[in-house]
């Protein structure tokens, strides 16, 4: 009985609120990324970058090009990252060479 | 200060959590994005502790505690806050975890185990303490470690975990006192080391 609660109280001085903060590896964030997407996917089409930019959410400079060129609602709710080499080197390198503003693939890089 | 910080910052905190799930079942891949650089990090913590030193384990729960919250966040209610709510996954895969690793697990039944020694001696620094111990449960042999965390840190009875792996609770019993004693060895070596 005296072991138990000498254990209980081990665990409470030595609980999750006092572990240091352990970073998520930015190329397991971007693949979880991807996959979440292709589920979203799976039961229609994304939210149009027009209205995802009317929200106040930045768009990668890609994207920015889509959203002002005159392709309709169907072609902005395309995922465009799939064919974007920033996903590639993010799901693949814990440190990607990539910078754009507005690319989740960059958000993810813990630098 | 009330549990769960000033009320005003909760409420802030909730209006940007409401916001954000109202996006997420919009599909805007921006939330999405949003979702998993808030959280990624407390899920990964979670996960990489109570799972550790198996990485890919760790990396495909992770995922699916992101795939299960998009397919429950329909039904998601906002009672204590979308982190503890994804922890909330997060534990039922890693109780899945446990239950798998347990089920057809041995433990040594020979031999006498030290009867209860002092109470465990502890540190003041709280970081310090928390260091110690973990590295002691890292040390452990994988299924003395998980018992000791599911009972303790998790905080699961000796009755459920027997229920859960199918073992009888007179083995659980046995199990958690052997995993004890050896933690208990090693803790002495750690405070006469220093």
């Amino acid at each position: 009985m005296a072991d138990e609660l000498d254990f209980q109280r081990l665990a409470s001085l030595a609980s999750d609120e006092q572990a240091p903060e352990i970073e998520a590896p930015a190329r397991l964030k971007s693949r979880t990324y991807t996959a979440l997407i292709h589920r979203q996917r799976e039961s229609g089409p994304l939210l149009g970058l027009t209205a995802s930019k009317r929200s106040g959410r930045k768009l990668c400079v890609f994207e920015e090009l889509v959203e002002i060129a005159p392709v309709g609602s169907k072609m902005e709710s395309v995922f465009f990252c799939q064919v974007c080499h920033a996903r590639v080197l993010a799901e693949n390198f814990e440190h990607a060479p990539i910078w754009w503003a507005g690319c989740p693939y960059v958000r993810f890089q813990n630098r | 200060m009330p549990p769960g910080g000033l009320p005003f910052l909760r409420g802030t905190e909730d209006a940007q959590e409401a916001e954000l799930i109202q996006a997420l079942l919009r599909k805007d891949r921006k939330a999405t994005e949003e979702f998993i650089s808030r959280y990624g990090d407390a899920v990964y913590g979670y996960l990489s502790r109570r799972l550790f030193p198996h990485t890919d384990v760790v990396e495909d729960c992770f995922q699916q505690v992101f795939l299960d919250a998009w397919e429950s966040l329909p039904a998601y209610r906002a009672e204590s806050g979308l982190k503890p709510w994804l922890l909330g996954i997060a534990r039922h895969k890693v109780q899945d975890h446990y239950r798998a690793k347990l089920r057809f697990a041995q433990w040594d039944d020979r031999g006498p185990i030290a009867a209860e020694g002092e109470a465990l001696e502890t540190w003041v620094d709280r970081k310090e303490m928390h260091s110690k111990v973990w590295k002691i449960l890292e040390s452990l042999p994988e299924t003395y470690r998980i018992l000791l965390i599911w009972r303790y840190w998790e905080e699961k009875s000796a009755e459920e975990m027997a229920g859960q792996t199918g073992k009888t609770l007179k083995a659980v019993e046995r199990g958690l006192a052997r995993a004890r004693d050896q933690f208990r060895r090693r803790w002495q070596n750690e405070v006469d080391n220093g």
